[in-house]
């Protein structure tokens, strides 16, 4: 018997522990089913000591941070944040620079928006070309542009903006050209000031302002004053903006002479864009130049209308007759506004009297008594005709034109 | 060349693990079954005590503590439920028994074999548990063995992990 239980403890063990277990089941069954909600007290003991043992691990657990899973969760999202966040800067980056490339668009779109206008709008051919680099040195203000002599550049052409003169042409390479500015120290362009109409040379200074010199001393040159080019240089066409007036100052090496200091028009430091005037040839847009060929269409039409009149009036038999006076003409036609003239009717002819040489020793009568009584009614009225200007004509006629009107 | 008896080859290749890991490591089971189905919800497909019962039942391979070890496990999860103690008891102590008999007979150390072990144990103590809860006590239970055949799988995964790191403290001689 021993042998048994010994040869198969493990068995009985595990049948024990199945039978105890059943048991157990059985009796609480029996429990519930007499109506008796409540578990025993061994069963009790026993879910307490589970409790116990379960429910403070979890209760620390649920404390700390929400538990493992808060623990899990938050570490999770940590990692999603920090990635996320990595790719957020990546698009705060990028999208940074996008909007800088975006905004130096739009600022280059808005220049070459207006150089272009101002290009249409120019007189002169121009070719825009963009400023790629400079000397290098404060020295020395020079740049370069993207233009040569392949696109037309030559040398000494002016180089301006849709703001002011920039400066001229130095050296033209095939594909570059060498810009001088207007305030350096070697260049040198003929101005005027807008308003005193005082002449001068403009040349940068030391300080890369340029001055006018070469002005006298003159109360009326103050700040503000507009500098437009003059003209004379054969460089830079008339009338190009170059700057206003800053400041005037005592020409040091000589008395009596001024050095105006020009704020420049253009941005001299911050050129982008520029135009070359290759030609100074004018050039009109197509709607003026088919205003100027229509005015001179009516100018050729009109003048050759007025050659057909005169040779007319020569070949037809005039409707004013030369010995009447126009206020006994047959049509008393007195649109022309250039009558044969007569002499005055001599209150006292006498022998010299003209048409009265025959009787020169008698009084001729007053030729009011020979006309008819209407004449004579007319007679202290009589005037002699006298031609009228040309430029009174107007006056006696009704003004067409708009200026009269407004007047 | 010397023959080991199969008491002497079952004593030679028991593991024994320092008395911390005996308790703390049931308990842990224990706790995280009652947590983390709360955390991971309808997906808790696991059984944290029964992987522990089947890890210590193999590695000691004896079947009379596997068959404790599992009881009482299987008492304390229990008593953490409403239900009468003694369902999952009865379980785990069938799983704990046959976990250390089989164990005698095969090497443990082999992961595959614990994987299978795992599975199919996993799959005999949810048998048992339907078996006490619908026979015994004549309840009703809604029999949905696609999960259970989730939680032998999931049983195994977590075997498949949980045992090296185990194994990892084990007293050597």
């Amino acid at each position: 018997m021993e042998s048994f239980f010994v040869r198969y403890r493990n068995l009985v063990v595990l049948l024990a522990l199945l039978v105890a277990q059943i048991l157990g089941l059985a009796m609480q069954v029996r429990r519930s089913s007499g109506g008796q909600t409540a578990d025993g007290n061994s069963v009790q003991l026993i879910r307490l000591w589970a409790n116990s043992i379960v429910s403070p691990p979890e209760r620390a657990l649920h404390s700390s941070g929400s538990g493992i899973s808060g623990l899990w969760n938050n570490y999770v999202d940590l990692r999603h944040v920090r990635q996320r966040n990595a790719e957020l800067q990546k698009t705060v980056d990028r999208l940074r620079l996008e909007q800088a490339a975006l905004l130096e668009d739009a600022k280059q779109g808005q220049r070459l928006q207006a150089l272009l206008k101002f290009q249409q709008k120019y007189i002169y051919k121009t070719v825009a070309a963009q400023a790629i680099g400079t000397s290098g040195t404060d020295q020395s203000r020079v740049f370069y542009i993207d233009k040569g002599k392949d696109e037309g550049i030559d040398r000494d052409m002016a180089v301006i903006t849709a703001d002011g003169i920039v400066g001229k042409i130095r050296d033209v390479f095939p594909h570059t050209s060498q810009v001088l500015a207007i305030n350096d120290q070697s260049s040198g362009a003929g101005v005027i000031l807008e308003s005193t109409r005082i002449r001068g040379i403009l040349r940068g200074n030391g300080a890369g302002q340029p001055q006018i010199e070469d002005v006298i001393r003159d109360q009326r040159i103050k700040a503000g004053e507009n500098v437009l080019t003059a003209g004379g240089d054969q460089i830079f066409p008339r009338g190009l903006p170059v700057g206003v007036v800053d400041r005037v100052l005592n020409d040091p090496d000589r008395d009596g002479f001024v050095e105006v200091i020009v704020k420049p028009a253009a941005h001299l430091d911050q050129l982008d864009e520029v135009l070359v005037v290759t030609s100074t040839e004018p050039r009109f847009p197509p709607d003026q130049q088919q205003d100027i060929a229509t005015s001179e269409a009516l100018k050729g039409a009109e003048a050759e209308q007025q050659k057909t009149s005169e040779g007319m009036a020569e070949k037809l038999p005039g409707l004013i007759d030369p010995s009447l006076p126009a206020d006994q003409q047959p049509l008393k036609d007195t649109s022309n506004p250039n009558p044969v003239s007569r002499p005055p009717v001599a209150v006292h002819p006498d022998r010299f009297t003209p048409g009265n040489a025959t009787t020169p020793n008698v009084p001729a009568a007053p030729e009011s008594n020979q006309g008819s009584p209407a004449t004579d009614q007319n007679a202290p009225k009589k005037k002699p005709v006298v031609p009228k200007p040309a430029t009174n004509q107007p006056a006696a006629n009704p003004p067409a034109t708009p200026q009269g009107e407004n007047r | 060349m010397s023959v080991l008896s199969a008491e002497s080859r079952r004593d030679f290749e028991i593991h024994r693990y320092p008395v911390l890991i005996y308790a703390l490591v049931p308990i842990a089971a224990l706790v995280l079954q009652a947590w983390l189905p709360r955390v991971m919800g309808r997906f808790a497909w696991f059984d944290l005590p029964l992987v522990v019962t089947v890890f210590f039942a193999l590695s000691r391979r004896n079947p009379i503590q596997g068959s404790i070890l599992g009881g009482a496990m299987g008492i304390f999860e229990d008593a953490l439920t409403g239900h009468a103690i003694g369902i999952n008891g009865i379980a785990k102590t069938l799983v704990g028994y046959l976990a250390a008999s089989v164990g005698v007979l095969v090497n443990v150390e082999n992961h595959a074999i614990r994987l299978v072990l795992t599975f199919l144990l996993s799959l005999v103590g949810s048998a048992t548990y339907f078996f006490v809860v619908r026979f015994l006590l004549g309840m009703s239970i809604d029999s949905n063995w696609l999960a259970e055949l989730y939680k032998a799988i999931g049983n195994s995964l977590i075997a498949l992990v949980l045992f090296p790191v185990l194994d990892r403290t084990k007293i050597r001689d």
